[in-house]
């Protein structure tokens, strides 16, 4: 049945439409965007009746939320969290430090755009957004993943070269395992 | 402000006057005190400040690069529990390999500020515990937070650019247009271009 591409296609909606009600965001904040993650998530503005909640480990996780400004110190640990996160995945950058630097753009140790080094799906501008505009957010991302153009960690494998070498030009010790799936 | 009032602030000056060789002395104003000392006396300073003045909390310590004159100065900043003054000692030292001593004996934490200040200045402190790296991870290049490093040029090589924010300027420039102030020429040499 699976052959068939008919069926292929309806298998594709259902998928998606459970993938886009169950987006679990891994809990890890890297700048000061982190702090409206909370507010977010809790009874005022309750993400979850869209479906979004916290996930412990990287491993149960669909979203990573970049909160801000990514030091490379940090970066590092973020290609690793992404690189373990299982397909399919999402990244939002959130904030617009991961635009394109915000207010910390000549910061000697902060990178200023993220999708040179992961892919992003969505952006969230504002520094930083509120509640609603999270919430925004991933409705945007929800509407992407339902129509199947959410494919940033397909980006990610296909383009892996482009993708580590822009990582490799800005973390100098590379100490890590090389990405496979 | 009368005399009465600085009470504290002054029988602490005349003490220190007493005992030590002080470069510079003087009475910020009301619960600020500053006294400058050369690096020798550092240890003796803050010791009879904390064992016989009662400055018992160490606040901060920071460093502040006067590249004009060739020197970084190490600023400690005590604080006295119960009179509530604020007591600044200041000291320099050459820009090219300073040393000072290590003061994380009388206060624990004195040693996490001195390896920061260590990573970001290139001061060094005599036995110093602890890794030479500490905040910054993999650093090869001059210590960032001194003035003569060129932060947008390394930003500019290092990380991407997206266009949009040609406007952005240094903000010595906005100042100087905001207010019609001259910038002395020591901020100018240093400014970006
Ligand atoms: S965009 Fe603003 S709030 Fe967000 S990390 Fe940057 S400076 Fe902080």
């Amino acid at each position: 049945m699976y052959n068939d591409k008919e069926s292929q296609k309806i298998v594709d909606i259902i998928q998606n439409y459970a993938r886009k009600h169950s987006l679990f965001v891994l809990a890890y904040g890297t700048g000061c965007g982190a702090i409206e993650i909370p507010p977010t998530m809790t009874s005022r503005y309750d993400a979850e009746r869209f479906g979004i909640r916290g996930a412990a480990t990287p491993r149960q996780a669909d979203v990573l939320l970049i909160t801000g400004y990514l030091a490379t110190k940090s970066l590092k640990r973020v290609i690793k969290v992404y690189e373990q996160m299982q397909d399919p995945k999402y990244v939002i950058g959130f904030g617009s430090c991961t635009i394109n630097g915000g207010m910390y753009w000549d910061s000697y140790n902060t990178i200023n755009v993220l999708d040179k080094y992961l892919p992003v799906d969505v952006y969230i501008n504002g520094c930083m957004p509120r509640p609603e505009a999270v919430i925004a957010g991933f409705v945007k991302l929800q509407k992407q993943i339902q129509a199947g153009k959410a494919d940033g960690w397909d980006k990610y494998k296909k383009n892996l070269d482009y993708y580590k070498e822009n990582q490799k030009k800005v973390i100098t010790n590379w100490v890590m395992p090389d990405f496979n799936w | 402000m009368s005399e009465n009032k600085l009470h504290n602030e002054q029988k602490l000056l005349d003490l220190l006057e007493k005992k030590f060789i002080l470069k510079e002395s003087k009475i910020r104003r009301e619960k600020r005190v500053e006294v400058k000392v050369e690096p020798k006396e550092i240890i003796p300073v803050l010791l009879y400040a904390k064992d016989n003045s009662g400055y018992t909390a160490f606040t901060h310590m920071s460093c502040v690069d006067w590249i004009e004159d060739g020197e970084f100065e190490v600023v400690y900043i005590l604080w006295h529990p119960e009179e509530k003054i604020n007591f600044f000692v200041k000291t320099r030292v050459p820009r090219d390999n300073g040393t000072l001593p290590n003061i994380d004996f009388i206060w624990r934490q004195a040693n996490t500020y001195e390896r920061e200040i260590r990573e970001m200045f290139g001061i060094q402190f005599e036995g110093l515990i602890g890794r030479e790296e500490f905040i910054l991870e993999d650093w090869e290049h001059m210590p960032p937070m001194r003035r003569d490093f060129d932060t947008a040029k390394f930003v500019e090589k290092t990380y991407f650019y997206r266009p949009g924010r040609e406007d952005a300027k240094d903000v010595r420039e906005y100042v100087q247009e905001r207010t019609d102030e001259e910038l002395p020429d020591f901020a100018k040499k240093y400014s970006r271009d």
